[in-house]
């Protein structure tokens, strides 16, 4: 359950630190764009383009929407985390102090960039000022800390009074389902829009291309940003609270990613035609399409983000943590580069990367030296590096951030894999039924079934391949997606062809290069017992030096656990009994190793503990003895006179049944029955004693389990 | 052999140093070319066709042509090139991958803890790398007999376009890799590359009545892109940025539906 958490919580803090770059991509294209009034930007560029403009515009339509429903998500985590009291003071000081402090530092080189780039934009003359909004006050790019301040007020403040209002949480419960509900149906990226759209047309003045219009000249609230993003913040504090809206976010990223790129289409075609909102039809018609283009790249990035960036990684960790003060510090930076190169006669395409390149690279740097390892850094994102640490985080423990890097040692009570209360269905099929099984340190489990009985799905569960319908898969103590624990794994499936190109060696030295510390490539040979061959190309081995091939591509890492699915198919009794060495001496080293197989005996020679899988359930497992015994049974057929009811209660009978003249005897003493059956029958003929084979014992197995 | 510990900070499962990590796309890179390179079903028709059919059209075809207007010879030579750059990025890739998914190393690809997309870039890398190889050729042939008449740093632009050119037609391999069997990849990509060569204008300059249907076929607007590079004045049938845009487009739609399948069926 904490790794799932832990895994939302990564992909979204990667989507607000990319909301928060690409502010700053955003607000350096401001100067390049064609058709800018003077005075509108601080800088207007001797080379514009279209295209960045366009492109500007696009990200203009989400990225600030998508910051507040983050913002929200957070929001609700941290007031259940911390509590109202604890909640404030947190946020006061990671919003209001940066807010006031930033405004402080910020706003008087903001002002005089901006008064240096007016005048020069009016040759060389201050243009008198327009009339300035009610409660005028320059908020600058910091007016989203102000906004987000003022959110969380309404917003508490409404939490309570719901809180006291709906005490059986009835009203809340319908909520829930709701939110869930209308993010798969994708009534949501439909609908959310509205209440921003019905804003956006009640403006008198209302130019396309600003999107929501900034609130940062003034204090006083404004109704389309106060709408807008809070219903973007709103929205996401009740995804945190509905259990399976992110799942729901989760699986619809692509068509709202597409719905989100068919709407931009349209609203970039539209601009293009007439970029001034005039009142009427279009006007009503491009405040709704932009509402849904909107929550259309918020949800379909969230998704996208859920789906592919779900593991803690060091370098998002380190962008999301340096985010903050990035997007707080740029603007200055930004606008005096721009406002340096914009009489240079370069193209854009050089002029534009340039201005990303150097600020990206003092904002980094910065923050690396100035921020990480002390105070501020302390200040913003809750916790300061020390120097030097380079890229590698903190064990956690004192971070109070909500996305935490994966427990150091987390593998408890010797399980190095399990799966529990396991679902698994394949459309109508189910593969596997809540089955659970472990893999205990140091062991060798040898999981047998017939064909179908879901073997190999047990082994795909686990190596991350494919997720359970119900249950909780665990490799390492943590999820089998995640890289650090699949660098513990080795494995050699079953009907896996190599590239035929490529010798064994290269595939061996290709393989060992994704491990942390793998063995030599020499000494992977010499342990898989294939240095004779290995210079061969592998389409042109054997089917059992494939097999051994494909052995030594799994040991290669040093696996903590080995998963070999059925791995002596096809090979002859001496590469069966080398392979078998090898994997003798990879148990004595410590490694754990899941084994499926058809052959009995290999499980009797090499295995610990032994699960019978079938029909999607373990039906028996046990020790290597109790399976002999197990094997030790016969199957006795004969033609009788005796009936099948007089035979069951002889000593050493386990099962009869009786098909046509033929009766069938499952006994553990074969020799006692068969002496009582000549006794007791005169006239008993075609007798056939064999030893009971593995199928027989998985019918009657599977007769027992039901 | 010393006994292991099981904990997850031993140097088993530590991240990888950046280094190892930089090694482990190369070696994926390395073996990727190796492979290709050793199959001659695929290397040869790929490497050879291409700089055999310009030389084809540049001297007996179209000699006379190109003779009479130098723009008719960079035409050409784009023509060609689009040809030779394209055809290892979607064959090499496209049939690959499909390989790969039907003999099942694409699974056990996904199980193991190669960093992630090193496949991708693999894949990519080779695409160029034997783009070039298949592409040196014909500068050379073209150069030796004059038959291309550009400076230096329009035959530099006109190659650096043609390269990162390559890109749309690496995303549809992919996207031909992931749609297809391994032994139906081939027969498909040829559906897809043969018709856009012959509509598109590549062989045999188009009547005017054609013209419709070309912004249909990326090969179009990279041999576009190509002669802009190359600073041509003649036959230039839409603004670059038009083809830039174009070609970023079917990147984007090609790795969209190779994405959506792989994520369906891996």
């Amino acid at each position: 359950m904490n790794n799932t958490i832990d895994s939302r919580l990564h992909a979204l803090d990667a989507v607000r630190s990319f909301a928060l770059l690409l502010g700053v991509a955003f607000h350096a294209a401001l100067s390049f764009l064609p058709g800018t009034p003077p005075g509108a930007w601080f800088a207007t560029d001797n080379s514009t383009n279209q295209f960045l403009g366009d492109a500007a515009f696009v990200t203009h339509i989400f990225r600030m929407s998508l910051f507040f429903f983050i913002a929200g998500y957070f929001g609700r985590l941290l007031y259940q985390k911390l509590g109202a009291g604890s909640f404030w003071a947190n946020r006061l000081k990671r919003i209001l102090i940066p807010l006031v402090a930033g405004w402080v530092i910020l706003s008087p080189i903001i002002s005089y960039l901006w008064i240096k780039g007016i005048t020069r934009a009016f040759g060389g003359t201050l243009p008198p000022m327009p009339a300035m909004p009610a409660g005028f006050f320059p908020l600058g790019h910091l007016w989203f800390l102000y906004q987000l301040l003022l959110i969380y007020v309404v917003v508490i403040s409404v939490r309570s009074l719901v809180a006291r209002l709906d005490p059986a949480q009835k009203l809340r419960g319908l909520v829930d389902r709701a939110v869930s509900g209308s993010i798969r149906t994708m009534a949501g990226t439909f609908t959310l829009g509205l209440p921003v759209a019905a804003a956006l047309m009640s403006l008198p003045f209302w130019i396309y291309w600003m999107g929501i219009p900034t609130p940062d000249m003034t204090l006083m609230p404004q109704i389309p940003a106060s709408v807008g993003f809070g219903t973007a913040f709103v929205f996401g504090w009740l995804v945190h609270r509905s259990n399976d809206a992110l799942a729901a976010i989760a699986q619809r990223w692509i068509s709202n990613l597409g719905v989100a790129i068919v709407a931009t289409g349209w609203l970039l075609h539209s601009m293009h035609l007439e970029p001034m909102a005039q009142p009427g039809l279009t006007k009503t018609v491009y405040a709704l399409v932009f509402g849904v283009a909107s929550w259309g790249w918020v949800l379909g990035l969230t998704g996208a983000a859920l789906r592919f960036l779900p593991n803690y990684s060091a370098t998002r960790r380190y962008l999301a943590d340096a985010s903050y003060w990035i997007y707080l510090a740029h603007l200055p930076l930004v606008v005096a580069l721009q406002m340096w190169v914009s009489d240079w006669p370069l193209h854009w395409s050089v002029k534009y990367p340039f201005i990303l390149v150097v600020s990206f690279a003092v904002l980094f740097a910065s923050y690396h030296y100035l921020v990480r390892p002390t105070f501020i850094g302390a200040l913003l994102n809750g916790r300061k590096y020390p120097r030097n640490s380079g890229r590698k985080p903190l064990p956690p423990g004192s971070t109070p951030s909500p996305a935490s890097p994966p427990p150091a040692d987390p593998i408890n009570g010797g399980a190095v894999a399990q799966l529990r209360g396991i679902t698994k269905r394949f459309g109508a099929v189910t593969a596997l039924n809540s089955i659970d099984i472990e893999v205990r340190r140091g062991e060798l489990l040898a999981v047998l079934g017939p064909n179908g009985a879901g073997k190999s799905t047990a082994i795909s569960l686990w190596l991350g391949l494919i997720e359970p319908d119900a249950g909780a898969v665990t490799l390492l103590g943590g999820e089998p997606q995640d890289i650090a624990r699949r660098r513990g794994l080795g494995v050699m499936m079953q009907d896996v062809e190599m590239p035929k190109e490529l010798h064994a060696r290269e595939l061996v030295a290709l393989a060992s290069s994704y491990y942390s510390n793998p063995l030599t490539v020499e000494e992977t040979l010499k342990r898989a017992g294939i240095a004779q061959f290995a210079d061969r190309p592998y389409g042109k081995l054997s089917g059992g030096q494939k097999r051994q091939a494909q052995f030594a591509v799994a040991i290669c890492g040093r696996p903590k656990v080995l998963f070999l699915d059925e791995p002596t198919v096809g090979l002859d009794v001496q590469a069966r009994q080398a392979l078998w060495k090898s994997i003798r001496a990879l148990l004595a080293d410590g490694c754990s190793i899941v084994l499926t197989t058809h052959y009995l005996e290999e499980a009797e020679a090499l295995a610990n503990r032994v699960a019978v899988i079938h029909k999607g359930r373990v039906i028996a497992s046990g020790s290597v003895d109790d399976m002999r015994a197990l094997v030790a049974r016969r199957q006795i057929t004969c033609e009788s006179t005796l009936t099948a009811d007089e035979v069951r209660g002889w000593p050493g009978v386990v099962d009869v049944s009786h098909d046509e003249a033929r009766l069938k005897i499952t006994a553990t003493d074969a020799e006692g029955v068969v002496r009582r059956l000549l006794a007791s029958d005169a006239k008993l003929a075609r007798l056939d004693v064999r030893q009971a084979g593995l199928n027989e014992a998985f019918t009657e197995l599977t007769r027992e389990a039901t | 052999m010393n006994s292991m510990t099981l904990s997850l900070n031993d140097s088993t499962l530590a991240a990888p140093t950046s280094r190892r990590i930089f090694a482990a796309y190369l070696a994926e890179t390395r073996y990727e070319l190796m492979r290709q390179l050793r199959n001659p079903g695929l290397a040869i028709p790929v490497l050879i066709l291409p700089v055999g059919l310009y030389c084809l059209f540049a001297f007996a075809v179209g000699a006379e042509w190109i003779a009479k207007d130098a723009n008719v010879g960079t035409y050409l030579f784009a023509a060609f090139a689009v040809m030779a750059v394209s055809m290892p990025a979607l064959f090499g890739i496209g049939a690959t991958l499909a390989v790969e998914r039907d003999s099942g190393l694409f699974r056990l690809k996904r199980a193991q803890p190669a960093p992630a997309g090193a496949w991708l870039v693999a894949k990519i890398a080779c695409g160029i790398g034997l783009g070039i190889i298949s592409y040196t050729p014909m500068v050379i042939v073209a150069l030796a007999s004059g038959k291309l008449a550009l400076t230096t740093a329009q035959l530099a632009a006109m190659s650096g376009a043609l390269l990162t050119g390559t890109i749309p037609f690496c995303a549809m391999g992919l996207m031909v890799g992931t749609l297809v069997s391994g032994s139906a990849a081939p027969g498909y990509a040829n559906l897809l590359y043969l018709p856009g060569c012959y509509l598109s204008g590549l062989f045999f300059p188009l009547p005017a009545s054609m013209y419709w249907q070309t912004p249909i076929w990326p090969h179009f607007h990279l041999q576009q892109m190509a002669m802009h590079a190359a600073g041509a004045t003649k036959f230039l049938r839409e603004p670059i940025l038009m083809a830039v845009a174009s070609l970023v487009g079917y990147t984007v739609l090609f790795s969209a539906v190779a994405i959506w399948r792989l994520a369906r069926k891996g």
